[in-house]
């Protein structure tokens, strides 16, 4: 299997502080869900940030899908690694749903009818569509994060990176979630999930790195 | 000098913010910047940090300048192409006159968010100003760092849904950045209506008085200082002012 995302002899120091993250080697798989694991203050979110290119690493290469984060901009890592934020108004920025689904295309120019199709498609297939016209404020956290997911695959991301992605959802909408995660894996796109949930774990124990202390552990 | 009363601090902010809104000469402008700047220095704020924020300032006061210049049409000819005057003398004073404004209102600014806040609050308290007033003046100063960090995650969550920066149109720069400005706003609005209530769940503002564990004095060198102040701040309005 591909991997998405390798990691290879990092290290990362933030500056001022005892904290350091490394790792020899890593990959990340296309077409599947990898859970990272760990304590509070392990590395998770470091981690996270290495790979898709928020923090740049002080030694080594972090290559999605092949090619070096130090040598991509943000924009360009964004295109094919959508990052999911715990808090999901954090990635949200306009009055409404739609306008949220278009934003991106409309600022880059390439507003045309595909586009809106896309967007109506991916909005019916997240259980959206109802909620089109609401504003982003008045949706449940669930349906929030459910249109950061949407928005980022508008984008055309094959990798996702989600961090902590359970929290404060209840039993449906994390269910709704692991549904929507497995059918996105079989439309061939892969998943980081940084949790501490042990349902999520428990589904996924097959593929997980465990991290403790700034080291991967398993 | 660091270690200074907050109140003398204060003092400081307060003649520096009054000279810089009311001179309107480029050369006394210069004079203020550079004694604020110094002043910035000597009491307490770090040198790399300063330079840190002021550069982020640097765009917007680089646009502020070039609005001046351009739409500032009277005086005397400084610069020209054939017949076309591209820069004239009041234009070009009145965008250093307002470019050195925002420096020493920064200056000014610095100073106090490296300051104690229970010192800062114990100070104006004992001042007499209501201690629910001074507990809003440091909250919002805190707020600003927030503010700002906000607005770069932001920054960062739509570039990762693949917007290269670079590429926007410039017809679309103004709308990119006002819808960046919402989420931070209401992220803003948001932890400050947390923090209210956190506050009133834990008994504040139900009574005009409050004690406080912190105290301030005013010693010696923080009198001299004062002192000093008040005279050099008459001695300069008097000599801006009246030319004796």
């Amino acid at each position: 299997m591909s991997a998405a995302i390798t990691l290879t002899d990092v290290s990362f120091i933030y500056p001022g502080s005892d904290f350091s993250f490394s790792c020899s080697h890593l990959e990340f798989p296309q077409n599947e869900v990898t859970l990272i694991t760990g304590h509070n203050g392990s590395g998770k979110t470091t981690l996270s940030k290495l790979m898709c290119g928020i923090l740049k690493s002080v030694t080594g290469r972090v290559d999605i899908f092949n090619r070096d984060t130090k040598n991509l901009t943000l924009g360009e890592v964004g295109k094919c690694v959508g990052y999911l934020f715990q808090e999901p108004t954090q990635q949200l920025f306009t009055p409404t749903v739609w306008k949220e689904m278009t934003f991106v295309d409309e600022i880059l120019g390439r507003t045309s009818n595909e586009t809106e199709r896309k967007a109506l498609d991916l909005l019916e297939w997240f259980g959206l569509t109802g909620l089109k016209e609401r504003s982003i404020y008045y949706l449940s956290r669930g349906e929030q994060q459910r249109l950061a997911l949407c928005t980022l695959l508008m984008s055309g991301a094959n990798f996702f990176i989600l961090d902590e992605p359970t929290t404060g959802l209840d039993k449906n909408n994390r269910k709704r979630l692991y549904t929507l995660m497995d059918d996105l894996v079989a439309r061939g796109k892969g998943f980081a999930v940084i949790t501490h949930e042990g349902e999520l774990i428990d589904k996924y124990a097959y593929s997980q790195v465990r991290l403790e202390k700034g080291k991967v552990i398993a | 000098m660091r270690d200074l009363d907050p109140r003398v601090k204060l003092l400081w902010m307060v003649i520096c913010t009054t000279g810089a809104l009311v001179f309107y000469d480029p050369i006394w402008m210069m004079g203020l910047a550079c004694f604020s700047l110094v002043g910035t220095l000597v009491l307490g704020a770090d040198l790399k940090s300063f330079i840190a924020r002021f550069r982020h300032f640097l765009g917007f006061l680089s646009f502020v300048v070039l609005l001046q210049v351009i739409f500032n049409r009277s005086g005397a000819p400084v610069l020209s192409i054939n017949s076309f005057v591209l820069l004239y003398s009041a234009g070009l004073n009145r965008g250093i006159i307002i470019a050195l404004r925002y420096f020493v209102i920064l200056c000014a600014a610095s100073v106090m968010v490296e300051e104690n806040n229970r010192k800062v609050i114990a100070a104006l308290t004992q001042m007499g100003i209501p201690y629910t007033f001074s507990f809003m003046l440091l909250t919002a100063l805190r707020f600003l760092p927030l503010f700002r960090s906000s607005f770069s995650n932001a920054l960062v969550a739509i570039q990762l849904r693949g917007v290269e920066l670079n590429k926007i149109p410039w017809n679309k720069r103004l709308y990119f950045y006002s819808s960046l400005i919402l989420p931070v706003v209401a992220d803003a609005v948001v932890r400050a209506q947390q923090l209210a209530t956190v506050m009133e769940a834990r008994g504040f503002g139900a009574l005009p008085q409050r004690t406080s564990y912190v105290q301030v004095a005013m010693k010696f060198k923080d009198w001299t200082f004062a002192i000093l102040l008040f005279g050099l701040c008459g001695f300069a309005f008097k000599l801006y002012y009246f030319k004796f």
